[in-house]
């Protein structure tokens, strides 16, 4: 059922993924295909209802797909009991509420928390702890107590905390959501430096500049995918953007602007530099 | 409004270093030994080892007396209520109130018991960190496992709840806040219009709460949280010899307050 | 949104509306406004000797980091807790004359999250909440429920008997906000309106302010977009720590442009592309629409 995974295998391995929630019409997630590699940064955007925190917990084997021609994460197989268990293990999930995600009283017990369950031994989960603190700033904050925390801090100890578990592949469900600019800050550069060091990501995010700089681009359309491919291919298509609701960024806008009086611009800029250009080559 | 309900003064004494079993065990004994005899000297046995616990644990007297306030009107209450229905030849009367010789001594010897027993049991709490504590519970709980009492599910449900008191503390405030905003006088009426203006603080508190354990739930499990599996401790519990020695000197404390 | 053409008249304040008293919005001034909470309770930030006008009718963004005192200054302009020193005044009023209640009761106060305000069973009896408890009489009660469910998109035909935690994140948002709007309020405080929106929500909301701003309201919107801020408002405020450290009309000189990145606010997105295009920065578009509208 499990076999040690070896480093070609993908770390996803996802094909014909369906999801429906008991008493409902219709699929949250419809035949849904999904390849993630080693050291891949892949983003997931779509709107509210696309079904992109349904795939996050999927993918982190915390809910049992309805159906799946093939559905495997890190080896393991999703649709076994035992293999959603494994795959708890080598994917780490963070979810977008920063408050709903730390159990313990104080900082480093939350951290702790994760290898507690895996029952590691007193020194080596302090080892780690002090790690992950010093690797996400918290060590100043080890012994503060979570309601005494702002957003940014309280998301960066969670991400900790998922992290203290040596991961194969980070799902992050939407982490900066519900944070103010600051904290969203802190935990974008927190998984850029996670991203600088190989570890394999799946970002899900209704923000177009969030996917910037992702090296695969998955686009969701009420649980079936619109999208795949790089990222510069969806950014450049303006109808389909406007389609999936997603949110586009000030420059983005303006070129869409420009695009309804006539004046469209080629492409989709995403940042005032591309903008610049773009209107200069139309001028 | 305070957040912390756990009394916790964060210290490094001799009190806060010793394991949060010997010192629910002993405090448990001391508390029990109160009751089984009646008698001023054995009090003042106990009062004085309390009193030096204190000295020992270096918790600020503002600390402990912002902790012990509230309790102020459950001594008082004890106090008057013996007097009034205390029996004994009366030496003073006044309206139905009668003051007898063994009246006033009972009802010093009953408040006084009932601030020893305060005082007890409050060095445990300023100088033990609850998620320490509910693991010495768990730890005491133990053989309740036989008889298929989840002890470790139930402490970490514990400790879990104690994390979000302050939370849910801060939340409640500001449901009241946007309700007042609207219009909204909890202050106005009587008993009953009070109690009605406070469902639509509850409703989405609840609604919040348990929206909270859903995700909560799933976060734990997204980091390998299994009911009933084993679990280690990033501060496991570790008994010594000051432990021991805690013990020792507790049994014999209790034996002076029993012998004198 | 059709809703909007239908309501635009039944706007507080507005020309022809049912409730028009002589100015639409009321004016807020406060003189040296002081208050801290006397317990620490969750790093609760003080507000110190802050001092500022907003005239009817204007729009001031509130800015400022996390715990730099915004949530507790709108609270106490609202009148949920007294200063302790300075004074609130609205409409020029102060707290000693009579009338301050009912022109308290004129002030709305948007809170953050609306999971928080909302409690009833029906999106109707929430919205009717606020109205209720003014005392009007139960056809004034239906109307301004039905005029408010309206002017934030959430139609009463399709929404009024929905349960209010049955509502996406963004229609709960709205419909907390319509709970606000049905008291007719002429000065409108709201706290972080825009945060954890979804992208179509945030431009709705948006919309919706721009024409409660047309229609007179006074807002004071405290958030810390600074795109939004220069969208939605005329001056801006920022305050630090609970002071007051700038105020004012948006000022995009060089001195202007430094206290701004003093407070770690960077120049709102068109004002810097007109800046980079030769353009006038000061007379820089507000949104996407009017920008394309001046670069075609």
């Amino acid at each position: 059922m499990s076999p040690s995974p070896d480093e070609s295998a993908p770390l996803f391995d996802i094909s014909g993924l369906h999801y429906r929630y008991a008493g409902a019409q219709a699929d949250a997630l419809a035949d849904l295909d999904l390849e993630v590699h080693e050291g891949e940064f892949v983003a997931v955007l779509g709107a509210n209802g696309s079904g992109k925190s349904t795939l996050a917990r999927l993918l982190g084997g915390l809910d049992r797909p309805t159906a799946a021609r093939r559905a495997l994460a890190c080896g393991h197989d999703l649709l076994a009991g035992d293999g959603r268990m494994a795959a708890r293990r080598d994917v780490g999930v963070l979810f977008q509420n920063p408050e709903n995600q730390l159990v313990a009283q104080c900082v480093e017990d939350d951290v702790a928390f994760g290898l507690e369950n895996l029952a590691w031994p007193a020194t080596d989960i302090g080892r780690r702890v002090d790690e992950m603190l010093a690797r996400f700033g918290l060590e100043a904050l080890r012994l503060r107590e979570p309601h005494m925390l702002s957003g940014g801090q309280k998301q960066r100890t969670a991400l900790a905390g998922v992290i203290a578990v040596p991961r194969r592949v980070l799902v992050l469900d939407e982490p900066t959501a519900m944070l103010d600019p600051a904290g969203r800050d802190e935990v974008l550069h927190a998984v850029r430096e996670m991203r600088a060091e190989g570890l394999a990501i799946v970002y899900i995010t209704q923000e177009m500049d969030e996917a910037v700089g992702a090296d695969r681009v998955v686009a969701l359309e009420r649980g079936t995918e619109a999208y795949t491919g790089d990222a510069g291919g969806l950014f450049t298509d303006a109808s389909l953007v406007r389609r999936l609701g997603l949110g586009v960024p000030a420059a983005g806008e303006l070129a869409l602007a420009l695009g309804k009086r006539g004046h469209g611009l080629p492409g989709l800029p995403l940042t005032m530099d591309e903008l610049l250009d773009a209107l200069g080559a139309a001028t | 409004m305070k957040a912390t309900i756990a009394q916790y003064y964060a210290g490094d004494s001799l009190l806060h270093r010793l394991d949060p079993r010997a010192k629910f065990v002993a405090v448990s004994a001391l508390a029990v030994a109160l009751f089984v005899r009646d008698s001023f000297a054995a009090l003042a046995v106990y009062a004085a080892a309390a009193a030096l616990a204190y000295v020992l644990s270096g918790v600020p007297v503002a600390w402990f007396w912002r902790a012990f306030r509230p309790l102020l009107w459950l001594v008082a209450l004890t106090f008057v209520a013996q007097i009034v229905f205390a029996p004994g030849e009366p030496f003073f009367s006044f309206w139905f109130i009668d003051l007898s010789r063994r009246g006033l001594e009972l009802a010093a010897y009953l408040s006084l018991r009932l601030v020893v027993l305060v005082l007890v049991g409050s060095v445990l709490t300023l100088t033990t960190p609850s998620m320490a504590l509910t693991d010495g519970l768990a730890w005491l709980g133990r053989p309740l496992r036989r008889l298929r009492v989840p002890t470790d599910e139930l402490a970490l449900m514990v400790t879990i709840a104690l994390r979000f008191i302050p939370t849910l503390l801060v939340e409640l405030d500001t449901i009241m806040r946007a309700q007042r905003a609207r219009g909204a006088d909890f202050r106005r009426g009587g008993l009953r219009e009070r109690m009605r203006s406070l469902v639509p603080v509850l409703v989405p508190l609840f609604v919040l709460s348990f929206r909270r354990a859903d995700e909560l739930a799933l976060a734990m499990e997204a980091r390998c949280y299994q009911p009933g599996a084993v679990r280690t401790r990033l501060h496991p519990l570790r008994a010594g010899r000051a432990d021991a020695a805690l013990l020792a000197t507790t049994a014999a404390i209790i034996v002076t307050g029993l012998l004198v | 949104m059709s809703g909007f053409q239908a309501v635009a008249g039944a706007l507080p304040g507005a020309p022809g509306g049912p409730d028009a008293p002589g100015a639409a919005g009321m004016s807020l001034a406060c003189g040296h406004v002081s208050f801290s909470y006397e317990e620490a309770r969750a790093p609760i930030p003080a507000v110190r000797d802050v001092s500022f006008e907003l005239r009817a009718g204007g729009s001031l963004a509130l800015m400022g980091a996390s715990g730099s005192g915004k949530s507790t200054l709108l609270q106490v302009v609202r009148g949920l807790d007294a200063p302790e020193s300075g004074a609130v005044l609205l409409d020029g009023a102060a707290p000693t004359d009579a009338g301050y209640a009912a022109l308290q009761r004129e002030v709305g106060l948007v809170f953050q999250a609306p999971e928080l305000q909302l409690f009833a069973s029906t999106a109707r009896d929430d919205v009717a909440f606020g109205p209720r408890r003014l005392g009007w009489p139960e056809e004034r009660v239906t109307s301004a429920v039905d005029t408010a469910l309206d002017v934030v998109g959430l139609p009463p035909a399709r929404f009024a008997e929905r349960h209010p935690y049955a509502l996406s994140g963004g229609e709960q948002r709205r419909l907390a906000l319509a709970g606000v709007l049905a008291m007719r309020p002429r000065l409108l405080l709201l706290d972080e309106p825009f945060v954890s929106l979804d992208p179509g929500t945030r431009r709705q909301l948006v919309e919706i302010l721009h024409r409660l701003k047309a229609a007179g309201v006074t807002l004071l919107l405290a958030t810390h977009d600074v795109d939004l801020a220069w969208a939605l408002c005329d001056e801006l405020l920022v305050l630090g720590e609970g002071r007051l450290v700038a105020a004012g009309p948006w000022d995009f000189s060089p001195d202007g442009g430094r206290l701004l990145a003093a407070n770690r606010l960077r120049e709102p997105f068109f004002v810097e592309l007109w800046r980079r295009l030769g353009r006038d920065p000061q007379r820089a578009p507000r949104n996407a629409a009017e920008a394309a509208e001046a670069l075609s």
